[in-house]
Parts: structure tokens; sequence; C-alpha cells
């Protein structure tokens, strides 16, 4: 009995505990504080993850984020935008425990995959602030300098692609997913400070949170000053063309407005998506005085293609086999951000890292998530303030989350053997903007569901449910009316996208908890994690 | 030869020491125990204190600017 015992402890020391309760179980919600959520201490994965996650990601992330500020206008750039601006300082210092709650839980090559995702969004991120740092104004004596005369503000609804024909004399920085959209995934308290200034100058609570928060940065003069012009879009919603409004106001620059029309599929409105995009282009040559560049648009747009097809070939991977080795919350994140931000070095780099990755789990067959009992797509736009439920839900319930509505929005590669062709894709990818093709674009782009949970092989759906969302909530009981129709298992998430006052954390856990138990009739794989208070968490 | 082995010892020493007291960092997360409770308080404090401009005050200047002339 006592070699026995011995044997277990030793097995659980090498490898970590077992995930599930029948097994002795790793109980994963015992580890932290209650209300913080703070560890009490670290997981321990067994030898070789743990170990791995010490060097490779915690410290590895805390050396190379260092690393990044010096090479990226260094260190005393850093420290005055740390100082002047709640967004950085709030938000960023915690980003390790953005990579633990995305990664809790995770083992072997899964672990590694997803945590190279991260590492490539934190990499960006900083080089977005450092620039806009470098170039702001305020930090800079109220000076213009060079890279101030050479950067364009945007909105992040406008796809970094469409400044290619000025990659390396001009760059491109939106104004909120720094700001606004990142800092929501890596500290939630933030955001709420921008939400409630909006709501305090008398605007009304009840539009998107998103388009009040973008506003609110603004209002308590919270953006730096690093460009001559900005771009904005309405992202197909009423709610936003207020913000781009108030934007407009309190940035007082030459502003150029790129319309998302409400219709689309349609060939004369793509027409005229790609006549403003050429006005677009000849208001940036006018601003800067620096000519377009087909050449430098071209080349671009075949790196952003490699990255495309890529993602093409992971897709092929995570829908026909369990080797896929990216949790759905990595998947998301980085499927959004290098889809949305455009072609950057980094983003190739963590692709071939994650290829080798891939190929290994292919070619060894090793299940990454094996304690998968239910291939789950998500739908619609997630909460950003939880985005690591399904790292939750498939420690807790097995619930596998293999793709998202975010990652499959940009669906396409662009041609470029003519300047005709490359336009008209380029309108058609513009068009497909976050959240507009599959969450406010129509009952088809919609329903697109049925066929992707088809091609994905996967037997639950998580719709999610953002509250303030005018144009979705229309099409809730549409939803219903099909998920009992098809005979599919759905769950709904409601959200107030980035506000996590609306629904809690524990509310989102209870609802699935809900859903499991009396529908399902299934049995938590770690009953640790069914209830717990994190409500003072990051 | 006996310097270079004292040095090398001492190095491996400095390392070992380093990468423990790095471990305990990491494992019993004093990082984010550090962050949420003194780093975190003290940076809101600041940003609450901060005065900010009244950007309500700021004039909407719709002609600041030449007409854009729209050609398509």
């Amino acid at each position: 009995m006592a070699k026995k015992t011995f044997s277990k402890i030793l097995k659980d020391f090498w490898y970590g505990k077992p995930h599930t309760a029948e097994e002795g179980g790793r109980r994963l919600g015992e580890l932290h504080e209650d209300k913080t959520h703070l560890y009490k201490h670290r997981e321990w994965r067994g030898v070789p993850d743990t170990m791995y996650y010490f060097y490779n990601i915690w410290l590895y992330n805390y050396i190379f984020m260092v690393k990044d500020i010096m090479v990226m206008h260094g260190p005393i750039t850093f420290a005055k935008g740390l100082w002047r601006y709640r967004w950085i300082g709030q938000t960023y210092l915690p980003v390790l425990h953005w990579f633990d709650r995305g990664l809790e839980g995770m083992r072997g090559e899964a672990m590694k995959a997803s945590a190279w995702h991260y590492r490539a969004m934190v990499s960006t991120t900083i080089r977005q602030f450092q620039h806009m740092f470098a170039a702001d104004t305020r930090l800079n004596g109220g000076r213009q300098n060079d890279l101030y005369r050479h950067t364009i503000a945007h909105n992040e609804t406008v796809w970094g692609g469409v400044f290619y024909p000025w990659d390396g004399e001009i760059t491109n920085v939106p104004l909120e997913m720094i700001p606004y959209f990142v800092t929501c995934h890596v500290n939630s308290h933030t955001v709420l400070n921008y939400i409630d200034a909006v709501q305090s100058i008398g605007l009304p609570g009840d539009p998107c949170p998103m388009c009040q928060a973008e506003a609110g940065i603004f209002v308590l003069d919270d953006v730096p000053d690093y460009a001559p012009a900005v771009i904005t879009c309405n992202e197909a919603c009423d709610a936003s063309v207020s913000t781009s409004t108030l934007q407009d106001w309190f940035f007082d620059k030459p502003l150029f407005s790129l319309p998302m029309p409400m219709l689309f599929d349609d060939p004369l409105v793509k027409d005229y998506v790609k006549r403003e995009i050429e006005e677009l282009w000849k208001f940036i040559e006018q601003q800067y005085g620096i000519p377009f560049s087909w050449e430098k648009l071209t080349k671009k747009l075949e790196l952003q293609n490699e990255l495309q097809r890529f993602e093409w070939e992971k897709w092929e991977v995570d829908a026909k086999t369990p080797y896929y080795p990216i949790n759905g919350v990595a998947q998301a994140l980085y499927r959004i951000y290098q889809s949305q931000y455009g072609d950057w070095e980094i983003w190739h780099v963590t692709d071939r890292k994650v290829r080798k990755i891939l190929e290994k789990c292919v070619s060894k067959k090793i299940k990454t998530f094996p304690q998968t009992r239910h291939r789950v797509i998500a739908w619609s736009c997630a909460p950003l303030y939880y985005s690591n439920w399904c790292t939750w839900a498939y420690n807790c319930w097995g619930l596998n989350v293999v793709i998202n509505m975010d990652s499959l929005m940009f669906d396409m590669e662009i041609r470029t053997d003519s300047y005709e062709h490359t336009l008209e894709d380029m309108a058609q990818y513009h068009m497909w903007a976050p959240m507009r093709r599959m969450a406010v674009g129509g009952m088809h782009h919609m329903f697109e569901l049925w066929d992707y949970m088809k091609r994905f092989n996967c037997d639950m759906v998580a719709m999610y449910d953002q509250l303030q969302c005018k144009g979705v909530q229309g099409l809730h009981g549409l939803f219903e009316d099909e998920f009992r129709k098809r005979d599919i298992k759905a769950f709904w998430i409601p959200h107030a996208l980035p506000d996590s006052r609306t629904v809690s954390r524990a509310e989102i856990r209870r609802l699935i908890n809900d859903y499991m138990s009396t529908v399902m009739h299934e049995e938590p794989l770690d009953p640790s994690l069914l209830d717990f208070d994190d409500s003072m968490t990051w | 030869m006996n310097t270079i082995f004292k040095f090398i010892r001492k190095l491996f020493r400095i390392a070992l020491i380093a990468n423990v007291a790095l471990f305990v960092v990491f494992f019993f997360d004093l990082d984010g125990k550090l962050l949420f409770n003194v780093v975190e308080p003290f940076l809101k404090k600041h940003y609450d204190s901060m005065e900010r401009k009244d950007t309500l005050k700021a004039p909407y200047d719709m002609d600041k600017y030449p007409k854009y002339d729209f050609n398509s």
C-alpha cells in the first residue's frame, strides 16, 4: 500500500496530477485565493511542464518584454507613457497573469503552442504603445517629431492592410486596439473608468459598451497625440458612428471616414467600397506627401496571404484530428489580432514555431486535449473580460472550443495579379470586419454557423449574447428556433463585451454549469472549478 | 587554473541561487501579489489624482480644415 502511494506521489510529481476527479484530480480551483483569484501557488504541472512554464513562458516573456521595450524606443519612453496613461500602467504590468488565466491546466504541446500565440500578441502590443509614446507630442514637450509626421492613427476596426502601400514610410497605429481592446483581456478593471467617463457627460448607458469605452478614453483625455491625421470607420453600427463623431471633436485633426456599408454581398456596394478605399489612399497621399506604392502593397499582401494559408493548414488539423495544439482563447485572440492588425514579422516567426509543434503533434499522434467530451464552436462576439472562459470550460467540463466566429471572419486570400482584383478583394476584406460579417452581417452570414459546425466536426455551440448589441439581439429568437429545429446542443453566454459588471464571470460559469448538469446530465471533470469567487480579479 | 575553477564555481553558485529565488517568486506568485497589492493601487492613486484637460471645452471646429474634394 505504502509502495503504491509512494509510486503515485512520484508519478504526480513527475507528470503532474491527473485531470479528472476519478483519477485523484488536480483540483485547480483550490490553487487560488478567494476574490482576488491570485495564486496561493502556481500550478504544479509535473517536472517537464512546470520547468517549461517557468523558463520558457514566465521568465522568457518577462525578459523579452523588457527586451522589446529596450529595442523599441527604450525604457525612458516607456516610463513616460506609464506615468501619463492609465491604460498602460494599470494594464500591462500583470500581463503574465493573463498568460496564467489562458493557459491554466494546459499540458505539453497545447501549453507550448498556445503560449507562443500570447508572446506574439504581447510583442505586437509593445510595438504599438512604444510607437505611440515615442511619437506623442504630450510626452515630447509638444514637439511634432519625425515619427509623429510618419504615423497615421485609425480606428481599430480599420484593417491595417489598407496602409500597406506606405510600408516602411508611414506606420499605422490603431487608436483603440491597445488603450481599449487589449486592456479588457489583461485587466478588466481599466476599461470601467472609460465607460463611466462617457456616461458622466450624459450619454446613455445602453449603447454598445465598446463604443462607450472608446469615446470615454477621449473624455478622460487619455489618448496620446501621436499622428497628424486619423481614419475612422463606422463598423456598420450606429454607436460606432457616434464614437467617431466624438473622436473627431476631441482629436481635432484632418479625418477621413472609411465607411462600412450596411449592405454587402452586393456588386454595386462593393464598387462603392472600392472607390472609398481609393479615396482613402488619395487622402493619405495628400496629407503625408508620399505616393502610393503598388509594389509595397502587393509584397505585403503576399506576406499576409502566407499567414492565411498557414491558418487554413491549422484549421485542417483542427477540423479533422484531435492533434490541434492551440487552445480556444489563444486561437481566437491571436487570429483576430493578426488578421485585423495586418502583416507583421512576429506573426511569421510565431507561425514557424507553431508549425513545428503542429507537425510534431500530427506525426506522433499526440492528443492535445485528451479530456475533450464535446467539440464546441463559439459563435458571435466574446466577452472581452472573460475570453479565457473556454480554458475554464475545458478544465471543468471537457468542453473544447475548437473554433470561433472571430477566427473565421477573414476566410480569404487577396489576389495580387492585377490592380482590379486586388482592390476588389481588399474591399471584400474590409466589409468582413470584426463583429461585422457574422454578427451584424445579416442572416446568411450569421447562419454560416451550421456549415462551420459540420466543417469543424463540432457537436455543441457556445452562443455569445452581447446584451448591448442591438444588431445581434434581434436574432436571439431565430437562433433558438434553429437550434431546436436542427436538434443542436447549445448554451448561451450573455455578456456586455468589456463591462464585467453587467454579467459577471461567476454568472457565466453558473449558466454553463446549469446547462451541463441539468440538460446534459454530466458530471464535472474537476468539481473544484464549479463555484469560486473571482470577483476582484484582473 | 585554480582561479578559473573557483570563478566557475562562484558563477554556478550565483546562477543556482538566482534560479531558486526566481522559481520561488514564480511558484508562489509573488509577482502577482506585488502587482495586485502594491503596484496597481499606487498607480491607480496616481492616475485618479492627475489633473486632466476638460475635453468638453474643446471647440467643435466644423470648418477648420479645407473642404474635402471627393473625386469618384
